[in-house]
């Protein structure tokens, strides 16, 4: 058998009184590695061992002003910078909006921090393999002991001696305390394999978890059943209709918003009847010549002589200066670029109403343009 | 019984022995389960069970299992959220703002109210998600970068929502885990049982009672308390913003945070107590969580009651103050409309019944402090209902006016919900100790040196 | 059961003469500036009486109710200074006195006041039940007769305590205290709306009264922290009060600047968030031109400044800085008060005036000329409170 290696030696007390007394007498005697263990914290235990104030309140602080900053950073530029959209009318960096996710993120991370510094920084736990576990000493000191352990770490260390010395004063069940071959060679690293293992399972259970669900399970029935409804989609067939199509043309006599339905469609004689509403205003003039330039000009040249750009290539109109045409009424030409004649098309899907009217001032600014009078010059 | 009040009163009574602490908060793990034990979690699985088939009902065939309608679409679910999460409360408050205030009588009743919390926001925090139609995506709450580009609305109220509960769940279980090291270590030291020692000494993570790990231990405690006072504040605050952010009358007024916060404590406190006489009673702990505490505890209901008291008030009172008719409207409908059934239940509940708690016999006397208890619960209920469903059923629109009424389904969600909090409350009653061993020992007639103003 | 124990060695002792000295100089100077703001600008010098009232009824009530829940929460710690208290309580009676220049002008500060201005304003007319010139003066007596009353109970049981040290009185000031405290939340509630919401007639907010609430006790607890170590400094309250007894102050004084910041951000955010212009129109005067840096600086003067100062623990122990922190406080309400009333005169923006501090200074004066006049020949601490000797031996 091994020589066992010494890890202290202990003793019992038995009144808070006396412990306290014999905490004080233990480090007026020099000892510094030593430890009080109790099983609930004892009133100006910190001062008689001469602790020093726990310094995790800076922790605690550095954490949650660290929550603070990601979490106003984050919100920041997911809602005023990345993806800006317009929320109860509010400008896009709405502070007092942003504020209560920042508050709970600071404490979230100020309490989650501040605890995990104390248990793996300060303690070093977790930490089972500690010689004074299962000991009588930490039995007694689990019910209602008081107890002083010097640990052999310390300066003064002498086994002897320091049985005495805790005899001395007042101390009960002096024992000496040894380290187990497991506890020795127990080295407290916080990433050892288990727990690197540990992580590296709960990293592959969330991620595939999270895969699963959201690219496999949610593409499944019953969770599909929301997304592939009985509802008929756009460009769907449909078993309803005898020709298998789910999308149908519109009910006769249908029109479209804003339309009026041409009233003279095959008539142009009543086309007479129609009253030109524009009024001759700058931009009137200005829409008609831009939508005659785009529409009308290729066959019918820029100022209607015929002579547009699909000359010889397509049909040659008559001239829109012609006596014939300056002596239409408005209406006439209206219905002419409306239903088409001869071999011109209709040109009512392409252009608006009102811009027909403006294209029908337009011809007869150049027909007035290039038929001028004296009279038209002063 | 006269009070001297030059004198403080020992907070456990009988001066029992420190090592006899021990002993009797051990005990109720140590022992085979009893009768007791075995009809109580058959009456709490029985309730569970319930709310278990109503959620498959839920989710099999829809919301539509729900009364919500139009326009009452939220009924049932989000009044039994703030209700779980207003009982939450009292955990916090007792374990954290009472440390803060240092108040010693805290000392025997924090353990259990910490662990109600936690079971109390594990139980709110189920309707959230089972109200919405597809749970199944409710990962989309976190903000994750996604392929959709999008990102969480930072500022709705239900999004907070999803922080303020799951940060105060992480807390709330923090703090508890914390507070149970100690007691785990002393379990793991005592127990005879080979399983349940090495699950102890898991879970106590090595806590060897060193007074140099106390030092950290007491300041992080303190920080933690710290924090929490303003967490809970924080988060059913956030859960009145809710409904205060809005246009609705009735909903939208400035003084929902604090009215909230203290009809949180108000429920929660009327829980805790209601389940602590009982706990009390079964255990003997009576020496440790005595009349004394109990009516300390009565006491903080009248203050949070006559808080809630006041909130009504001053809401009726601005509501004619402020000349708008609809907002006159809705406060007179919630008294003599078609809930007003629901209102009266409320007020008397939360405003008339708890004035008998001015008079000490009642404070002192159990069986009448449980049934003020219960009422308190019942009208804080009701408030919530009131609240949603009473401003809702009357909105802007006299045509979309619609009276709700709950189904089946909804009524077994809420049973369901008493059912898995009060399975979790006893099932905690047998596996840790319900109340704080290292805290009620530092308390203890003689436990502490005596030059420091001793015990 | 009777506890004549006169063991904590209290000697009574006069408070520094430099109270009296310095009150009076402050009060003599701030009386000739009112009178001066009077003749200059009798509208503005009306307004300001409104701040210094609503600041004095702040500190008056808030002492008292701070009085009352020593009692119902059979505090320790605070027993050694709740005599103090009760001298700051006194104010209550010298209150009435800045009502003065307000009511005077009462038809320019308040509009619903005018006949005509009801008639045609629909809203007003809803109000006019409660917001009316007789109904405002009714409250305006019976809340300073309760005040009087309750202040008188309270401070003549504690009086009679001393030399019988008979616990009968602290029962019976417990129940005063419960009986008190309804009391105390309807009428500060009530003065509130009457006095600082009704300047803007239309505005209405449930969370406004409690608002009122937080910054009174911030301030009367900032004037009996200054008071109490000011004395102890001088050796005047009783031997053997430590930094246990201080952190109470600290600490109270951290957690109530919380507790009004919760309060000032929820009724602004809510209102703000809803955006309906029946109530954003109270916040949108107050962003007007460079109210909209005094509103910013209130955050930093009432809330940033204030919490980083009592974050740590050492300074909510230290009494030269919980002191320093509390007169940082007593301004940080009277900032307060005046972005609430100020910009109902001043519409397009700050425009601080030398009459604006005329009566701060008076009233700071005045504070100190009553409590040296009353202090004289009194028991600077309740010798005869059951609990004083608890309260010596606090620790934390």
């Amino acid at each position: 058998m091994e020589e066992k290696i010494i890890y202290g030696v202990t003793a019992l007390f038995d009144s808070p009184n006396n412990l306290v007394k014999a905490v004080k007498s233990v480090n007026e005697a020099g000892y510094r590695k030593y430890d009080v263990h109790t099983s609930y914290p004892i009133h100006g235990m910190p001062k008689a061992m001469k602790l020093k104030p726990s310094k995790l309140a800076y922790f605690a602080l550095a954490f949650g002003l660290t929550g603070t900053t990601l979490a106003f950073l984050f919100i920041t530029w997911t809602m005023s910078i990345d993806y800006k959209l317009v929320i109860g009318g509010k400008p896009f960096f709405a502070l007092p909006a942003f504020i209560p996710v920042i508050f709970e993120v600071t404490v979230l991370l100020a309490s989650i921090g501040t605890v995990l510094t104390m248990l793996f920084y300060f303690f070093k736990f977790p930490n089972n393999k500690h010689p004074l576990h299962d000991t009588e000493y930490m039995q007694k000191v689990s019910g209602d002991g008081f107890g002083i352990c010097i640990e052999a770490k310390d300066n003064n260390f002498d086994e002897e001696k320091i049985k005495s010395f805790l005899s001395n004063i007042g101390g009960l069940n002096v024992t000496s305390i040894f380290y187990d071959s497991v506890e020795l060679n127990h080295k407290n690293k916080v990433f050892e394999p288990k727990f690197i293992g540990f992580l590296i399972l709960v990293f592959i259970l969330i991620s595939g978890a999270t895969y699963f669900s959201l690219n496999k399970l949610i593409y499944m029935p019953p969770f599909t059943w929301m997304h592939d409804q009985n509802r008929l989609d756009a460009q769907e067939s449909s078993v309803m209709f005898g020709d298998g199509f789910g999308m149908r043309p519109p009910v006769d006599g249908t029109v479209a918003r804003n339309q009026m339905p041409y009233p003279y469609s095959g008539h142009p004689e009543l086309a007479l009847n129609l009253v030109n509403p524009s009024a001759p205003t700058k931009e009137n003039y200005e829409l008609g010549k831009k939508k005659f330039d785009i529409y009308c000009s290729p066959c019918h040249g820029y100022f209607g002589k015929g002579d547009g750009r699909l000359n010889n290539q397509f049909i040659t109109p008559p001239s829109l200066q012609s006596e014939k045409i300056r002596n239409w009424k408005d209406g006439q030409i209206f219905h002419v670029i409306t239903e088409g004649q001869n071999s011109m098309p209709s040109y009512a899907k392409q252009i608006l109403p009102e811009e027909r009217w403006a294209i029908v001032d337009y011809v007869r600014v150049i027909q007035r343009a290039m038929n001028a009078k004296e009279e038209d010059i002063k | 019984m006269e009070i001297d009040y030059s004198v403080e009163k020992p907070v456990i009574e009988k001066s029992p022995t420190v090592i006899s602490i021990n002993d009797a908060i051990m005990r109720p793990t140590a022992i085979k389960a009893d009768k007791f034990f075995y009809i109580s979690l058959s009456v709490a699985l029985l309730a569970l069970t319930v709310g278990a088939v109503s959620l498959f009902y839920t989710f099999w065939y829809g919301i539509g299992m729900w009364g919500n309608n139009r326009p009452v679409g939220w009924a049932f679910g989000i009044v039994n959220f703030v209700f779980w999460v207003g009982i939450g409360h009292a955990g916090t408050l007792i374990s954290a703002i009472l440390f803060l205030l240092r108040q010693k009588w805290r000392t025997g009743i924090a353990r259990f109210a910490e662990g109600m919390t936690i079971f109390a926001v594990m139980t709110a925090g189920i309707f959230p998600l089972i109200h919405v139609g597809r749970p199944w995506l409710a990962g989309y709450l976190f903000p994750y970068p996604n392929q959709h580009n999008l990102w969480v609305n930072f500022t709705s109220p239900l999004l907070w929502d999803v922080f303020a509960v799951s940060t105060y769940f992480t807390v709330s279980l923090i703090f508890w885990y914390i507070g149970l090291i100690p007691d785990l270590a002393v379990l793991r030291d005592k127990t005879i049982n080979k399983i349940k020692k090495v699950i102890y000494a898991i879970f106590s993570l090595g806590w060897r009672h060193s007074n140099r790990h106390w030092n950290h231990y007491e300041m992080v405690y303190l920080v933690l308390a710290g924090f929490a006072t303003p967490l809970v504040l924080s988060v059913h605050t956030i859960v009145s913003f809710d409904f205060a952010v809005s246009i609705l009358p009735g909903w939208h007024t400035t003084i929902f945070p604090p009215y909230f916060v203290a009809g949180a404590v108000f429920s929660g406190f009327a829980m805790v107590q209601n389940v602590l006489i009982f706990i009390r009673k079964v255990f003997h702990y009576e020496h440790i969580i005595t009349i004394d505490t109990l009516e300390k505890m009565n006491k903080i209901m009248i203050l949070t009651g006559s808080m809630v008291g006041y909130a009504y008030g001053m809401e009726f009172f601005i509501a004619w103050y402020s000349g708008s008719p609809i907002e006159t409207f809705t406060f007179i409908n919630r008294a003599f409309g078609d809930y007003a059934w629901a209102y009266w239940i409320m007020i008397s509940c939360n405003v008339v019944f708890p004035q008998l708690f001015w008079i000490k016999k009642f404070r002192r006397t159990i069986p009448i402090m449980f049934v003020i208890g219960v009422f308190v619960n019942v009208g804080m209920w009701f408030e919530r209902f009131v609240i949603v469903v009473t401003s809702l059923s009357r909105d802007f629109l006299p045509s979309s006016w619609h009276y709700y009424k709950p189904t089946l389904t909804d009524m077994g969600l809420l049973i369901g919900s008493f059912g898995l909090f009060f399975t979790l409350t006893i099932l905690f009653t047998k596996s840790l100790p319900v109340v704080s061993i290292a805290e009620v020992k530092a308390v203890v007639k003689g436990s502490q040196p005596s030059h420091n103003g001793g015990h | 059961m009777t506890n004549n124990n006169l063991n904590f060695g209290y000697e009574k002792k006069p408070v520094p003469g430099y109270f009296l000295k310095m009150g009076a100089i402050l009060a003599g100077i701030g009386i000739i500036l009112i009178i001066l703001s009077l003749f200059v600008d009798p509208v503005r010098s009306s307004f300001n009486s409104l701040i210094m009232f609503a600041f004095m009824i702040s500190i008056a009530l808030g002492s008292i109710f701070l009085i009352a829940l020593e009692y119902i929460a059979g505090a320790v710690w605070s027993v050694p200074f709740r005599r103090v208290l009760e001298g700051i309580g006194l104010i209550i009676f010298v209150v009435p006195i800045f009502a003065i220049p307000v009511l005077l002008n009462i038809h320019t500060l308040f509009s619903w006041t005018h006949p005509e201005v009801i008639a045609t304003d629909s809203i007003l007319k809803n109000k006019a039940p409660y917001l009316n010139t007789t109904f405002f003066y009714v409250r305006l007596v019976a809340f300073f007769a309760l005040w009087f009353l309750f202040y008188y109970l309270f401070t003549s049981n504690s009086k009679k305590q001393d030399a019988t040290g008979n616990q009968a009185l602290t029962k019976r000031n417990i129940k005063l205290a419960a009986a008190f405290l309804p009391v105390f939340a309807i009428t500060i509630s009530l003065t509130a709306i009457d006095w600082l919401m009704a300047l803007s007639p239309h505005w209405f907010s449930t969370i406004f009264a409690v608002y009122y609430f937080a910054g009174s006790v911030l301030a009367a607890l900032s004037i009996w922290a200054i008071i109490s170590i000011t004395l102890n400094e001088n050796g005047i309250l009783v031997k053997g009060l430590k930094s246990d007894h201080y952190y109470s102050f600290g600490a109270l004084l951290f957690a109530f600047i919380n507790f009004w910041a919760y309060i000032a951000f929820s009724q602004f955010m809510l209102i703000w968030y809803a955006n309906l212009p029946e109530e954003t129109f109270w916040y949108i005067a107050r962003g007007t031109g460079s109210w909209m840096y005094f509103s910013i600086g209130m955050i930093v003067v009432h809330f940033i400044v204030p919490y980083i100062f009592l974050l740590p623990q050492p300074a909510k122990m230290d009494p030269k800085r919980v002191k320093w922190a509390a007169i940082w406080i007593l301004f940080a309400h009277f900032y307060d008060l005046y972005w609430i009333v100020m910009p109902t005169l001043d519409k397009n923006g700050l425009s601080v005036s030398w009459m604006d501090f005329a009566y701060l200074i008076f009233g700071i004066g005045l504070i100190f000329v009553v409590f040296s006049l009353w202090s004289k020949n009194r028991n600077l601490v309740p010798i005869g409170d059951p609990k004083m000797k608890q309260s010596m031996e606090f620790e934390l």
